[in-house]
């Protein structure tokens, strides 16, 4: 990597890894997130930091209001953008740990936090939209999309950003860092956090110490719902490419903010409405398409009516290869190069 | 921008509400906000130029006693910015910048390639430790390890006044830190970081030409 290398050398690389995540089959546990804070986000100052975040939609999501703090490009240029606060972020809550583990009061203690919290990682769980009986909500797992173009990246005056040439993973260089948070000004998908002990933004990095490895990202590995594809966006046999560039399913969150994400979605199936003389309404679906579209694009139209024309085979008797996929009979389909077991790796030495 | 020698003791002059500050000539500096065209950051680049370098003015005062260089800087500034105290806030700040190079160095670029600048940087959360910082243009400044730059601020009737001291000569720090002495002459800069404006890294006010410092 190049220290002052200019913007064109810092995005460039040579391979590019992605994720795609099955929406149809997230069941908002909660999982990866704590993979996640487990493995990377457990020293002083990253306490109200979640690099990978699971939030209901419709809602506000993480950090609160995201969507509307601007970001990103438009026709190309940078577009102002809105620094999230830590109590957007929802901060980290203090609880009575001593009190409950070590103050003699057995089960009449119960672990609180402290003070009034109106706002966290994933306060409106839930909540989701629309009214009963038609009410409806699914879950959205994030992470650092790792763009192609990322707005981090173009924001940094000092270079800090890069992609690394050989995946494309995007990473702060600490050392450069000097914790200006142009990054997160910039980033419209606000994944970038601010470590206020080290005074340094952070962020997630793919987990490429597990990945140089052949161990995949630990959110992916640890998904129970194993909806989350890891592999390279350029292997024609792998299931990712097929997923976005063939069979158009996959679909990248916010295309129109201009950063060419790195993670894809497949959008959610619904079940139909039910009629004001409570039958069932086939002709529409419980997800109106139009949020679908605000989400992921017009191209949401055509990667829905594919699926649903995939599911129509399946109930006639017949076998879509685009189901097989996204059902992933053998595990470790999903991960790609990546399938190596963690705890074969030996544990580099403090 | 002439310094001359001080019979007040340096310890005194650190305070930069000592009386004898009244003694030291005036420089009153007029700031404007950073050109946005040359910054190394598209985003930037992207930013409102009316929005850039909130403070218009600078008073610099500046004196030498016990071979120690004394600037005192004075702004107004109506919002006192001590720390980061969310992701949203950003300090108050000034720096003061020498050519660490002969000839032409460029004073909006911070320097350039082989041209190096040094700056005193001082922050309201450094606790009065500014840092020596060296530059070769804009997005490469890299504060040494040492600093033999010492602060002493106040912020009161709505302004800042912040005392930047030094010795003369560091010949510890040859090549990383301006070396003066009396006799001599240098260019000088300043600039000021209004950080309830977001004014952080590139975003700010500064002296827009060097200026020659003259040390008697």
């Amino acid at each position: 990597m190049s220290t002052y290398g200019d913007k064109q050398t810092l995005r460039a690389a040579k391979r590019q890894v992605a994720m795609v995540f099955d929406l149809n089959k997230c069941l908002g546990c909660q999982t990866c997130v704590v993979a996640c804070k487990r493995q990377w986000t457990r020293d002083e100052g990253m306490e109200y930091m979640w690099w990978a975040t699971v939030n209901t939609q419709p809602g506000k999501g993480t950090p609160r209001d995201w969507e509307n703090m601007g970001g990103g490009f438009r026709d190309g240029v940078a577009q102002s953008g809105r620094l999230p606060t830590r109590p957007d972020f929802g901060d980290a809550w203090d609880f009575n740990y001593d009190e409950v583990f070590a103050g003699g009061k057995g089960s009449s203690a119960h672990l609180v936090p402290s003070g009034d919290p109106d706002w966290g990682p994933n306060w409106d769980e839930d909540q989701g939209g629309g009214q009963y009986p038609n009410s409806f909500y699914f879950y959205l797992p994030r992470i650092c999309n790792h763009c192609t173009n990322p707005a981090c990246l173009e924001a940094c005056p000092r270079n800090a950003i890069y992609k690394r040439d050989e995946d494309g993973i995007v990473l702060i260089n600490e050392e450069r860092c000097r914790g200006y948070r142009f990054c997160m000004e910039a980033c419209p998908y606000k994944k970038i956090y601010f470590n206020h002990v080290r005074q340094i933004s952070q962020k997630c990095i793919f987990c490429f110490p597990r990945v140089e490895k052949g161990v995949a990202p630990a959110c992916a590995r640890q998904c129970p719902g194993r909806l989350r594809f890891v592999g390279y966006l350029d292997d024609e046999t792998g299931p990712i490419h097929k997923l976005v560039h063939v069979w158009k399913v996959a679909l990248p969150l916010h295309p129109e903010y201009g950063t060419q994400p790195n993670v894809y979605y497949v959008p959610p199936i619904s079940p139909p409405r039910f009629g004001p003389d409570g039958r069932v309404d086939t002709s529409k679906p419980r997800i109106p398409t139009e949020y679908l579209r605000y989400l992921f694009g017009d191209a949401v139209d055509g990667a829905l009516a594919t699926l649903e024309a995939e599911m129509a085979k399946t109930k006639a008797g017949g076998r879509s290869e685009i189901l097989d996929t996204l059902i992933v009979y053998e595990w470790k389909q999903l991960l790609g190069p990546f399938t190596r077991d963690p705890a074969t790796v030996e544990p580099r030495k403090a | 921008m002439r310094c001359t020698g001080s019979p007040v003791p340096t310890a005194t002059l650190l305070d930069p509400g000592a009386a004898a500050w009244s003694a030291v000539p005036a420089e009153l500096i007029d700031l404007g906000g950073t050109p946005l065209a040359n910054q190394p950051s598209g985003f930037v680049r992207s930013y409102d130029p009316a929005r850039v370098g909130r403070v218009k003015r600078l008073e610099v005062r500046t004196t030498h006693a016990d071979d120690t260089i004394l600037f005192r800087l004075l702004w107004a500034d109506d919002t006192r910015n001590l720390e980061v105290t969310d992701n949203d806030t950003f300090p108050d700040g000034c720096g003061i910048l020498f050519p660490l190079a002969d000839g032409d160095v460029p004073i909006q670029e911070m320097g350039g390639p082989g041209k190096p600048v040094n700056a005193w940087f001082w922050r309201a959360d450094f606790e009065d430790r500014p840092r020596n910082v060296v530059a070769e243009g804009l997005g490469t400044t890299r504060a040494t390890a040492r600093s033999l730059v010492s602060a002493r601020s106040r912020w009161e009737g709505g302004g800042w006044q912040v005392v930047l001291a030094r010795p003369l000569a560091v010949p510890e720090q040859l090549g990383e830190a301006v070396q003066l002495a009396v006799g001599s002459s240098t260019k000088v800069g300043f600039a000021v970081w209004e950080g309830s404006n977001g004014e952080r890294g590139g975003i700010k006010a500064f002296s827009r030409e060097w200026r020659r410092l003259e040390i008697a």
